[in-house]
């Protein structure tokens, strides 16, 4: 047997769906099925019903560049972020399944005075905060990465990066996967090809879901959905500052593993790594334009293929296997939403922008101990709604648009 | 192919080059890959034969090619062409098809998949990708798609399906008009034609490897139809196990004018349910692998495809989709549809996609040359080439402070706004009274969006009564037009507006003797502090406006682009015994951070109201209406969270990023810090957090002591640039 197999979770699914749940998850993504499982390990609150209207991880858990890091550039990030690196670094020894976690150290490479002063700059406020980064030479550089072109073909000189040791990547499907067997095993039901077509309101409260399925009656109800928050939100008489983009990426066929860094370059827009099979992974930053289809583009690829070559040269002659599309949900001060909605019973986790999948472990944690205790953790209470109407943003220009 | 393929060039002379598994030719299996030429994962089917080609075999196992690009390759061409219909697939049907198309008198392209043209994907556009021999084709037809790949034959799924000496029966039939010996040929399901074979009669069972080598076939096992398990003794078995529909670009055209014909729309054979054997060669899939997670809960396709990695390989699910969709209808699912269809369908370099691509060019001003010769070190910033320094920063800024400097300032946004409603317009996007300012006068502006948030800053500078020049930040000056258009489209505004950013040139004439300059230059009468005017300067029509970033006495001006270099020898020339010599921007960081000026999009973020950024002075709320007016009065109601503050220490300056610490709290973080040659201490800008509803005053930097003091740092009289 395939090795990869072998050590594969095992899903047990419900059988039907409840006519009620203490807890009603819409959205069987990473940050919907986390919620689940932390529900139940950390809460023993094993009545709840995720909800997804395809199959687990087919929204952006399953599309995204797999890229943990905590080098954000405010600190209220960056301890959130962190977070979640430390529980990723973990989650093997957690669930008992392999989610093909590896540390490799990213580089965030700058090509301009500027671009030195903002790596500079990130160093400072990440190691203020317990995300370790440092500001490294092109001669450092070099020995972290020695494919780089230095000279960026003559167009895109290297002067330095900020060095993240902590920056990793995971298996995403296995990480959902590890989750979703997880809470199952509690109790938890996850059940697909299921869609939310309505919100059932007694008063102001939220009080239950209309489903393909019927309805189903909750104590609270939690939206976990990528790409259509806003619809979802509108149901519960609830605006949300989101908007929804494309997001692309591309991978290569697989090659020996030699590339060990994930490497970032703002200058050009782009970022790159090697998956555990082996495939160069490379990606760039959302379309400007708001979107929800997920059509891939050609001029995404020309252009992404054509900078990234300039950073990387070896990529040249790798074979392109795939490019998709994901969507990211984007708030307008480039921070996630999660928690109370001012509609009772409602609850969302949302705005995970570009960065959802590197939130997952510490989103699922933090919004299980809110939905248990009823109180807003301090981890996140930056991150609350109310923070618009409040004027108490979380603007982080640093970290905007890419990976 | 209509050439010698590489496959069949080197079966010709020295017998199967393939590493086993059944062999298509057609460019729809990965049985035939190899390294050609320095790229892995060439398919031998697809690629022409050319002397002095150098071919591997492919690793394969637990091996896999390097990551590397192998010496020198010429770029590959990209070219565009515009048609009415484009025809994939030359097959009799692609043939029919252009054949119609062509006698309603259309514009016609074809792309023969057996002469080396593979359409990747169709995307929106609609745009066919397609790659050829002579490079990169970017087909955009006005009338339709038609697609006509025809179909792919299915793999055999059995034991032994990894051996050497299988083929399908169309690559039988091609590999024999070849002229290759195949040796004894057994055949399975549909033989091929006009070849000599035997035929096993029944369901394949299994292979069995040859007794002299044991990585090629010896015989195949059928299942006769008594159910009596024949063995049939064999070179190699002819494979005709039924066709899938290469329908990827079909399916991957949603919502475009395409269609197929042919073999492309029939109905896939679905093959009978894998009992053993490999399913998935490009990833070494098992049917017992497909037990396995079918077992644990991974009953649909898109999810056993992610749990096995199946049709995650070079042939994206062409061999093993029909058996894994055989398998799960055997386990009692509905037949799953294939997956998503993306692209690309066949496989190129990322040398390949780039093809045609360019770098964005950076900008450069028209000083550009006159810089470089200076010795200046270039750099991006704000989306233009611009001048770091010349080489000795600190000369660069006491030239400013104790005698005259230039500094090209070209990169500014440069608007103008003229017409009977510019008044009303800039009233309408500004949050200080305009209709007040006199012709011949400028004042500073911030530009707020309806959020209250600052997204610019720039001077208004009134030209007449019904003429403005607007200027903005280097970087900010493209959203600035977008911004003020649609402004005025939004207003109905009877305006004229003209982005002349590029078309004029600005230097920046700044110092002590800046006046003194001028007046070399033939100015006589300056304007004074904030007034601007039209005047001749050393030959030059200019714009002449007197402000000030430097804190010295500045005059910029605005000239045409094409004057630019005459005007800066000039002056250069003209200044000599008053000591001029030009400042980059590094110098200009220190200068305008002495005086306390922001940088927007360095001392700010998204969310900087114009409290926090304490330039309340710049917005008069008394003015009725303007954009932003409601955020801002609204979030004025809220309490102060942080501010944007100047500080000052002993000692060099902290990194920029630097945080702030007030009594062992985080208290925010530095935006802009310099050393200071003229205060001889460190001067920044930074955000500050309120302690108990009070900025503080005494706080730590970088572990040393600060202090929180007033702006300007530098002559906070402003004496100095009135002068």
């Amino acid at each position: 047997m395939n090795e990869f197999v072998e050590r594969l979770v095992d899903l047990r699914w419900p059988s039907a769906v409840k006519p009620a749940y203490d807890v009603v998850i819409i959205g069987g993504g990473g940050h919907g099925i986390s919620t689940a499982y932390y529900l139940a390990t950390r809460h023993g609150i094993t009545n709840v019903a995720v909800l997804e209207k395809s199959y687990i991880g087919s929204g952006n858990s399953g599309r995204n560049t797999t890229i943990i890091r905590a080098n954000y550039g405010i600190p209220e990030a960056v301890r959130f972020y962190q977070r979640s690196v430390d529980l990723y670094e973990s989650l093997e020894a957690e669930t008992g399944r392999d989610v093909m976690h590896h540390t490799k150290g990213l580089l965030w490479i700058a090509h301009s005075e500027a671009g030195v002063r903002q790596e500079r700059a990130r160093a400072e406020v990440n190691t203020a905060f317990g995300a370790r980064t440092e500001y490294v030479s092109p001669r450092q550089i070099q020995e972290i990465c020695p494919q780089l072109d230095m000279t960026g073909q003559g167009q895109w000189p290297i002067y330095g990066a900020s060095y993240h040791p902590a920056g990793a990547s995971a298996r995403h499907d296995r990480v959902v996967w590890a989750y979703a067997e997880g809470a199952m095993r509690l109790g938890v039901d996850i059940h697909q090809h299921t869609s939310v077509t309505g919100l059932q309101k007694s008063g102001d409260r939220i009080v239950g879901v209309e489903t393909t399925a019927g309805p189903i009656s909750a104590g609270i109800v939690l939206s976990a959905v990528g790409g259509h928050v806003t619809a979802i939100a509108a149901m519960a008489g609830v605006r949300l500052p989101i908007r929804t983009h494309q997001l692309q990426a591309f991978v290569t066929n697989r090659y020996a593993h030699t590339f060990a860094p994930i490497v970032a370059s703002s200058g050009l827009g782009v970022y790159a790594s090697q998956t555990a099979k082996g495939e160069m992974l490379i990606g760039a930053e959302i379309d400007r334009a708001p979107a929800y289809a997920y059509d891939a583009g050609h001029q995404f690829i020309r252009s992404c293929a054509f900078r990234s070559i300039a950073l990387l040269p070896f990529l040249r002659d790798l074979k392109l296997l795939r490019q998709w599309t994901g969507v990211c949900d984007m708030s307008t001060d480039y921070s996630p939403v999660m928690g109370f909605t001012g509609a009772p019973g409602f609850l969302v986790t949302t705005g995970w922008g570009t960065w959802g999948f590197k939130a997952i472990p510490v989103g699922g944690e933090q919004m299980a101990a809110l939905i248990a205790t009823g109180r807003t953790p301090e981890l996140i209470a930056p991150f609350s709604l109310d923070r618009f109407a409040n004027d108490r943003t979380m603007a982080d220009r640093g970290s905007a648009g890419t990976h | 192919m209509s050439k010698e393929s590489v496959l069949a060039h080197l079966w010709q002379q020295q017998g199967d080059p393939t590493r086993g598994g059944s062999v298509c030719a057609a460019g729809d299996c990965q049985s035939c890959l190899a390294t050609i030429d320095g790229i892995a994962y060439t398919r031998m089917c697809r690629t022409p034969w050319r002397d002095g080609m150098h071919v591997e075999p492919h690793p394969h196992g637990d091996q896999l090619p390097a990551l590397e690009s192998r010496g020198n390759r010429a770029a590959t061409i990209a070219r565009t062409m515009h048609c009415d219909v484009v025809v994939i697939g030359q097959g009799s049907a692609g043939l029919a098809a252009a054949a119609e198309a062509r006698a309603l008198g259309r514009d016609v392209v074809t792309l023969d998949t057996g002469d080396g043209q593979d359409a990747i994907g169709i995307y929106p556009g609609p745009l066919v990708v397609a790659r050829t021999d002579a490079g990169m084709w970017h087909l955009y037809p006005r009338i339709e798609i038609v697609v006509a790949t025809g179909a792919a034959e299915i793999q055999p799924v059995v034991p032994g399906n990894d051996l050497r000496g299988l083929v399908t029966a169309r690559a039988a039939e091609s590999l024999s008009a070849a002229g290759i010996d195949l040796g004894r040929i057994v055949a399975v399901g549909t033989p091929p034609r006009e070849v000599a074979c035997t035929v096993a009669v029944g369901a394949l069972v299994r292979f069995e490897a040859s007794a002299t080598d044991a990585s090629r076939v010896g015989a195949v096992i059928a299942r006769d139809d008594r159910g009596v398990e024949q063995r049939h003794v064999c070179d190699t078995v002819s494979l005709g196990l039924g066709l899938a529909p290469r329908d990827a670009l079909l399916r991957m055209a949603r919502g475009t004018n395409v269609h197929g014909v042919g073999d492309v729309l029939r109905a896939p054979d679905l093959p009978p349910c894998p009992t053993a054997g490999i399913v998935c060669a490009c990833l070494g899939v098992t049917v017992d692998d497909l037990r396995s997670v079918h077992a644990r809960g991974f009953h649909e396709l898109e999810l056993v495809k992610r749990a096995t990695l199946a049709g995650t390989g070079p042939c994206q699910g062409a061999a093993c989709v029909p058996h894994v969709r055989a398998f799960l209808a055997a386990q009692g699912a509905a037949l799953q549809p294939p997956f998503t269809a993306r692209p690309l369908t066949r496989q190129i370099t990322l040398g390949e996609v780039a093809a045609g691509a360019h770098h964005v060019a950076t900008p450069r001003t028209a000083l550009d040359a006159e810089h470089r010769a200076l010795g200046a070190q270039m750099e991006r910033l704000g989306g233009w080439w611009r001048p770091w320094h010349y080489g000795d920063v600190d000369a660069e800024y006491h030239a400013v402070r104790t005698a005259v400097s230039l500094c090209d300032v070209s990169t500014l946004g440069k608007m103008q706004v003229s017409g009977p409603g510019a008044v009303a317009l800039l009233e309408h996007l500004y949050p200080v009274p305009i209709v007040s300012l006199k012709p011949g006068r400028s004042r500073y502006v911030l530009l707020l969006d309806e959020r209250g948030y600052v997204i610019d800053d720039g001077m208004v500078c009134r030209d007449g009564e019904t003429r403005f020049t607007l200027t903005f930040t280097s970087g900010g000056s493209t959203f600035a037009e977008l911004w003020i258009r649609d402004w005025a489209e939004s207003l109905n505004a009877d305006v004229r507006i003209m982005n002349q950013t590029t078309s004029l040139g600005a230097i920046n004439v700044t110092g002590p003797r800046a006046t003194k300059l001028l007046a070399l230059a033939g100015v006589t009468t300056p304007p004074a502090f904030l007034h601007h005017d039209t005047l001749d300067v050393a030959g030059i029509c200019c714009r002449v406006f007197r402000l000030s970033f430097t804190g010295e006495v500045s005059y910029e001006l605005h000239h045409a682009a094409a004057d630019s270099v005459v005007l800066w020898r000039r002056l250069m020339e003209l200044g000599r015994d008053l000591g001029i010599r030009p400042h980059g921007l590094e110098a200009l960081m220190k200068l305008r951070l002495e005086k306390g000026h922001v940088i927007v999009g360095q001392d700010t973020d998204f969310d900087s109201t114009p409290r926090r950024l304490n330039h309340e002075w710049a917005v008069r709320l008394e003015k009725p209406a303007f954009v932003g007016r409601h955020a801002v009065i609204r979030t004025n109601a809220i309490p102060l969270d942080r501010q944007l503050c100047g500080f000052e220490m002993d000692g060099i300056a902290p990194a920029e990023g630097a945080t702030i610490w007030h009594r062992d709290a985080f208290a925010g973080y530095i935006t802009s810090a310099t050393w200071s040659p003229t205060m001889r201490r460190s001067v920044m800008l930074g955000w500050l957090h309120l302690s108990n509803g009070e900025l503080p005053t005494i706080i730590t930097i970088d572990g040393r002591p600060a202090r929180r003091v007033a702006t300007p740092f530098y002559d906070p009289e402003g004496a100095r640039a009135r002068a």
